[in-house]
């Protein structure tokens, strides 16, 4: 028993002995960043879909705070999308490039100089639009919610209102 | 160029007004989450908000400080910042997508939760519905219980039979009031004594067949005994018992009932003897009647031959006196029967007792027998009789007393009320009393104990059929002490102060 164990401890001593090249440590180039930014972005969107489409499943659609929270989500998806898009556009292909002049001046320049391309990058650019709302459905979804099951508590037995 | 301003403000303003969305939505779960701690549905809700306010703060403050620093030329320290900014914006929308991956599975395990307690509420309030209902039982049946109990108890107390409850050795371990007053001891000396109901049973066969019935059928069923009382004397009592092999823990007894059926048996032999001297009556009326015409006509004609005697004058004497004998013997046997027609009025039994006394007291007969009246009657008391007859049944009633005590004695005569109204009078003596076997035939018509020639048997057989006639009865007991006692009860009439009698009394 002993002998196992000193014969485990000697393993990793050895290593250390005798270095050699590790070859299996990768290196990451610019793009890793963005593209884990990305998977976030999804990953994120998908969680949103999962939600929307579970409060369908489980009947709660029927309540109103758990709709609103549905919307919440929906506003999410849209948010996502719009940031997946706005980022592969500017920081994965490059394609667009934002330079601020001033506070009340910015330049948008196209690869192509596609005016497009610049319209619907300045509008992906304002993703608040998409997020806020989710917020605030968020926010008057769990108000429904916190009401409607204060009056739950209510009307049931030994509540105030039963009680009265 | 671009407008920057539309963005800048979007921008700026999106990011506050996530941040407060966030914290707000996060209180709002929070307060959630106090109505009811225990839904895992809210704890979620608090995760999620706290996620999405990490992320709007983090968020928020890389995008304002992105416009800060751009806007004051110093881009350069946005790029370097820029990269640690977005890593922490991944980060947490990562974990506000992970956390809202689990809502699904969070909501499953409330709603197990939420099963769980309503079963649990459902079984309290069944518990508690059981357990009042069982309450509510138990009073129920204890109530009843009690009731019960308390029938049972005064059954028991109050029941006229006697009920024993005794041990398998048939040691006394519960006796009533009735069994009290049968036994003549006090109830702890029963119980403190151990004494057994066998101590009670006096005829030694009676005893042995009732264990032994008990032993082997393990009952008893009206069963007749002598019960030995404190006072050793007996009462004959009908015993009915079983055992009880007990419930709930308690050990096998055995419970009897006792009935005292003493004065029944008195009764029956009464009216036993009642029937048999009505029968004797009829008999000797008919004789007697069929009889008395031939002796008149037998002594008319020998008064006619006495008037022209002659040879047979002696011989006409002696048929004379035996003819009267006959009819003496015939008349008493018509008073017995009933059949005589005698004058009835009012009398007062005092004076004719009285008066029995004083004619009695100076017979040779009584010389040496002292004659008691311990309670003098105090006033008259009256019955319907004739007096000649009632002063006669006192007269034989003395006579067959004074033989008793062999003409030196104590005789004791008590006049008064008896407990239901009625007349009594007792003569008693302090004799040999009456052998047991000649109890039932004492008022037979010829029955004596006297030599041939001493008496005719006709004294008692008379006294009875004039107290029956009279409407009362005559009774016979051998006295504890010695010597028999004669008791006479008869109706008393109560008299107007013009002399008529108003009301009987019974």
């Amino acid at each position: 028993m002993i002998r196992t164990g000193c014969f485990i401890c000697l393993i990793p001593a050895w290593a250390l002995i005798l270095p050699a090249p590790a070859f299996a440590i990768q290196l990451h180039t610019g793009n890793a960043g963005i593209i884990a930014h990305q998977i976030g972005h999804l990953f994120f969107l998908f969680a949103m879909v999962t939600l929307m489409f579970t409060i369908n499943s489980q009947g709660l659609i029927r309540q109103k705070g758990w709709r609103q929270i549905q919307l919440a989500a929906l506003f999410f998806i849209f948010w996502n999308l719009d940031t997946l898009i706005a980022h592969f556009l500017d920081n994965q292909i490059e394609v667009v490039r934002i330079e601020t002049l001033s506070i009340t001046r910015l330049a948008v320049t196209t690869q192509s100089d596609s005016q497009l391309l610049a319209v619907i990058y300045y509008f992906l650019k304002m993703d608040h639009l998409w997020c806020v709302p989710a917020m605030i459905f968020l926010y008057i979804g769990l108000d429904s919610l916190l009401k409607a099951q204060r009056e739950a508590q209510r009307q049931a037995p030994g509540g105030k209102e039963a009680g009265q | 160029m671009t407008a920057n301003l539309p963005i800048l403000l979007v921008d700026v303003l999106g990011s506050v007004i996530m941040v407060v969305l966030g914290v707000l939505s996060l209180f709002k779960a929070k307060s959630l989450r106090d109505l009811d701690p225990d839904n895992v549905v809210f704890l979620y809700l608090i995760w999620i908000c706290a996620g999405f306010t990490i992320f709007a703060v983090s968020r928020s403050f890389s995008h304002i400080l992105r416009q800060f620093l751009v806007l004051t030329g110093s881009g350069d320290v946005w790029a370097s910042i820029g990269p640690f900014t977005g890593a922490v914006n991944t980060i947490t929308f990562m974990l506000v997508g992970t956390v809202t991956l689990f809502f699904n599975q969070s909501w499953r395990i409330n709603e197990k939760v939420l099963s769980a307690k309503q079963k649990h509420q459902e079984t309290s309030a069944k518990l508690l519905e059981l357990n009042q209902t069982l309450e509510h039982k138990v009073v129920e049946r204890t109530e009843k219980l009690t009731s019960s109990e308390h029938k049972a108890r005064r059954i028991f107390e109050h029941s006229l039979d006697t009920i024993v409850v005794t041990d398998p050795a048939f040691v006394i371990a519960e006796i009533n009031q009735a069994g009290v007053e049968l036994t003549g001891y006090r109830k702890s000396d029963i119980l403190d004594n151990r004494m057994g109901l066998k101590d009670f049973l006096a005829v030694r066969s009676e005893r042995e067949k009732i264990l032994r019935l008990l032993g082997t059928d393990e009952y008893i069923l009206n069963e007749e005994a002598d019960f030995l009382r404190a006072d050793q004397s007996l009462v004959r009592v009908l015993i009915t018992g079983g055992v009880d092999y007990g419930a709930f823990g308690c050990g096998k007894t055995f419970h009897f009932i006792i009935k005292n059926i003493n004065d029944k048996k008195q009764m029956e032999q009464q009216i036993a003897q009642a029937d048999k001297l009505a029968a004797l009556g009829e008999l000797s009326a008919g004789v007697a009647h069929e009889i008395n015409n031939p002796l008149g006509i037998i002594l008319g004609y020998t008064q006619l031959m006495l008037k022209n005697p002659g040879d047979h004058e002696e011989d006409l004497k002696i048929i004379e006196k035996h003819v009267k004998n006959c009819r003496i013997v015939v008349s008493d046997l018509l008073t017995f029967a009933r059949k005589g027609s005698t004058k009835m009025q009012p009398i007062d039994v005092c004076q004719v007792v009285a008066d029995v006394i004083g004619f009695l007291g100076n017979h040779s007969d009584f010389r040496d027998v002292e004659i008691r009246c311990p309670e003098p009657c105090s006033g008259p008391l009256m019955i319907f009789g004739n007096e000649q007859e009632l002063a006669q049944v006192i007269m034989n009633l003395m006579i067959n007393a004074c033989h008793a005590v062999d003409k030196k004695g104590c005789i004791q005569v008590e006049t008064g009320m008896d407990d239901h109204g009625r007349v009594k009078i007792t003569v008693k003596d302090n004799g040999t009393g009456i052998p047991e076997k000649d109890f039932s035939r004492i008022f037979d018509p010829f029955f004596t104990t006297k030599p041939v020639g001493k008496g005719t048997g006709l004294g008692l057989s008379v006294g009875y059929g004039i107290i029956r006639r009279y409407g009362g009865d005559i009774m016979v007991r051998n006295r504890k002490e010695k010597g028999a006692a004669f008791t006479v009860t008869l109706p008393r009439i109560e008299m107007n102060s013009d002399g008529r009698d108003r009301e009987e009394k019974r």
